[in-house]
């Protein structure tokens, strides 16, 4: 046979791993259909902005949840990573490789903490990391006493809000970035590959030599540091707002990699299927908003198109059985 | 299960966050039926006591930098007056549960007056009654005004009026025509169904403006933003924007500045945010209406008149002022952060920076 023609068992390995992006494709089919706007490249990469914080911060909860684990904290961790960041700024250009820095060190310790936790102990995921966040919430507001004290550094925001040829945010070029590191961990590194094992058969993988608890450590603290990322993107996109900016974001965080094919039981997904899942929601809320729906009817038929693109994921992945 | 009830939880805090107390609607009638009923006398008799006092202060959430500054007005007012001996404070963390084991606490403290801004006024209705049948006034800081049995006063502000003062000075600002967006808060809460109300009764008087559309911001800059961003697709043509909350505004200007459309558009006042006036000092439009922090500082006074049995009337409005632009200068802090508010707090009271 031609090695050029699709096989039916080559189709279906491309639809099981490419289910997300078909899902993709007919949301943004929708989309155009309720307006051009989504046809324009300056909006669109300005949808993409939108969602960096969200984005980044999924891109390192995927290896966790690829781990068969969760992480509940990220919210509170990109809430902390805004604040922190921003009082270290202080308001001088000078301060930010430290800021920066230190604020990356904040998340990987506090997603080293849920891993080394997690690693030596039989307490389940779900709630060490719901816990975590409470108290990193309680930690955040310690460290403000209530107000987002800090001043961002002069340029910091304007470097990211910045379009390349007035069309791309830079904002936007980071999250992909942050997307193809992410991408390059999971599939060329010894680690992405353990991660995959582990997360399968933890069992096998500990009989087969991996080392389960590095592995574990490890998938916490890159999701505490996509977290820090995420927190910083967030500062960059709308500037100290609060406390509590994160809030919430681990709802839309989990949504979208579940969405994006990587299930709770682990074992299976990636890093490209969070992007397309990531993309659905931001792309399901601009529908429903530039549609001019009143406010209460958004909120249902944003619901309807989430369940109908999860329905769709589904039925694509079965017929690939 | 835990999920199920960390997100009612969180659904609970984000109606919350910020939705002041308050009747659930007012509209220039229930305004005005408000502002006569705050006007009845309170029999202070039956609380007046002597001194030192103690003053508990039931927060329903400390979460926001707006009620951290009218925190800070408590103790500012309190270290004013000898008599007030201690002032203890509680924080409900947006748990209506635990404001009400919050204020049994206080009481059990023996504390002479209570300060309060509540998560859920409904939920501490009965613990707000025992509190006065225990000989305890207690006065309400800062949200709108309620004249339920549990609350002897209140320090309020009215989001109707509020809204009126930014409605109408857009209305000045614009030359009375033109077509404009409004950002509201949380939708369901005291501030958006006030503020939307008394916009849409102050455009009955202006038939050359229409009202695009009416968005939720939720107190969000980063989602006023995007919610903005889709705004000026659909509409090629923006010529105001009615934004009471500066923290909001921000956000919303971003967006035009970003579109290169901030020179069709008129921003109306927002609040004393501090990252809102130092919009309005670079860029020389739209001021703001003030929503007092000071509401904390006029609670405690009340409070003191009603436990020397003074005069005493069910509630004192706190009220807004309006600034304009060109007077900005005189209360923006360039060195103070963003989420900071404008306000006669002596350094040693400010929130630490």
């Amino acid at each position: 046979m031609n090695a050029l023609v699709p096989t039916r068992d080559g189709v279906r390995r491309f639809l099981s791993a490419y289910a997300i992006v078909a899902v993709l494709a007919a949301v943004f089919l929708l989309a155009v259909l309720i307006s051009d706007a989504f046809l324009q490249p300056k909006y669109l990469f300005n949808v993409i902005r939108q969602i960096a914080p969200v984005g980044i911060a999924a891109v390192g909860v995927t290896f966790v949840m690829i781990l068969g684990g969760v992480d509940l904290s990220i919210g509170a961790i990109i809430s902390l990573s805004a604040v922190v960041s921003a009082v270290l700024m202080n308001g001088e250009a000078a301060n930010l490789p430290m800021a920066i820095g230190v604020t990356c060190l904040v998340g990987m310790a506090a997603g080293a903490f849920n891993g080394i936790v997690l690693a030596f102990s039989r307490v389940s995921p779900f709630i060490l990391t719901l816990a975590t966040g409470i108290a990193i919430l309680g930690i955040t507001q310690i460290f403000s006493g209530g107000t987002a004290r800090g001043i961002v550094s002069p340029g910091f925001r304007e470097f990211f809000n910045y379009r390349i040829e007035g069309i791309v945010p830079v904002l936007s070029l980071a999250f992909l970035a942050a997307v193809l590191v992410g991408v390059l961990i999971q599939k060329r590194t010894l680690f992405g590959q353990y991660v995959f094992l582990t997360g399968s058969n933890r069992r096998a993988a500990i009989l087969s030599g991996i080392p389960v608890r590095g592995v574990t450590i490890m998938a916490y603290t890159l999701s505490g540091l996509f977290g820090a990322l995420g927190g910083l993107a967030l500062l960059a996109r709308s500037g100290v707002s609060s406390t509590m900016s994160g809030q919430g974001l681990e709802f839309q965080i989990l949504a979208a990699i579940v969405l994006g094919g990587t299930t709770f039981e682990g074992g299976r997904g990636g890093v490209v299927g969070t992007l397309a899942g990531v993309l659905v929601l931001v792309i399901a809320f601009n529908i429903v908003n530039i549609s001019g729906l009143p406010y209460h009817l958004q909120m249902v038929v944003m619901g309807l198109i989430i369940i109908a693109a999860s329905a769709m994921y589904g039925q694509i992945n079965a017929r690939s059985q | 299960m835990k999920l199920t009830k960390r997100l009612l939880m969180t659904t609970a805090a984000a109606f919350a966050a910020l939705g002041l107390a308050g009747p659930a609607v007012a509209d220039k009638e229930t305004e005005e039926r408000q502002t006569a009923a705050a006007k009845e006398a309170v029999d202070t008799s039956k609380f007046a006591k002597e001194g030192p006092y103690t003053i508990g202060v039931s927060a329903g959430y400390l979460a926001n930098s707006w009620v951290v500054f009218a925190l800070q007005h408590i103790y500012w007012e309190a270290s004013e007056h000898d008599e007030i001996e201690e002032v203890i404070v509680t924080d409900a963390a947006f748990n209506p549960t635990k404001q009400i084991s919050d204020i049994e606490d206080l009481i059990r403290q023996d504390i002479d007056l209570l300060i309060y801004w509540p998560v859920d006024d409904a939920a501490i209705a009965s613990v707000l009654e025992r509190t006065v049948e225990a000989g305890i006034p207690t006065v309400q800081a800062g949200g709108g005004f309620t004249d339920n049995a549990g609350t002897v006063s209140n320090a309020y502000i009215s989001q109707w009026r509020l809204g009126e003062m930014v409605a109408r000075n857009l209305m000045k600002d614009l030359g009375g025509e033109g077509q404009i967006i409004a950002m509201l808060p949380i939708a369901g809460t005291t501030a958006a169904v006030d503020q939307l109300d008394a916009l849409e009764t102050v455009l009955e008087e202006y038939p050359d403006v229409e009202l695009l559309s009416a968005e939720y911001g939720d107190w969000n800059r980063a989602k006023a933003k995007q919610i903005t961003e889709n705004l000026l697709q659909r509409f090629p043509q923006i010529d105001g924007v009615f934004s009471p909350a500066g923290q909001m505004s921000i956000g919303v200007a971003e967006a035009f500045e970003e579109a290169g459309r901030l020179e069709e558009v008129t921003m109306s006042p927002g609040d004393e945010y501090n990252g809102w006036l130092k919009w309005v000092a670079d860029n020389g439009q739209g001021g703001a209406v003030t929503f007092p922090t000071r509401a904390g500082q006029e609670a405690v006074k009340i409070g003191l008149s009603i436990l020397k049995g003074e005069e005493v009337t069910r509630g004192t409005a706190v009220e807004s002022e309006y600034i304009a632009p060109e007077d900005i200068g005189e209360y923006v802090d360039q060195d103070a952060p963003d989420d900071w508010w404008s306000s006669e707090l002596p350094e040693e009271f400010l929130p630490k920076q």
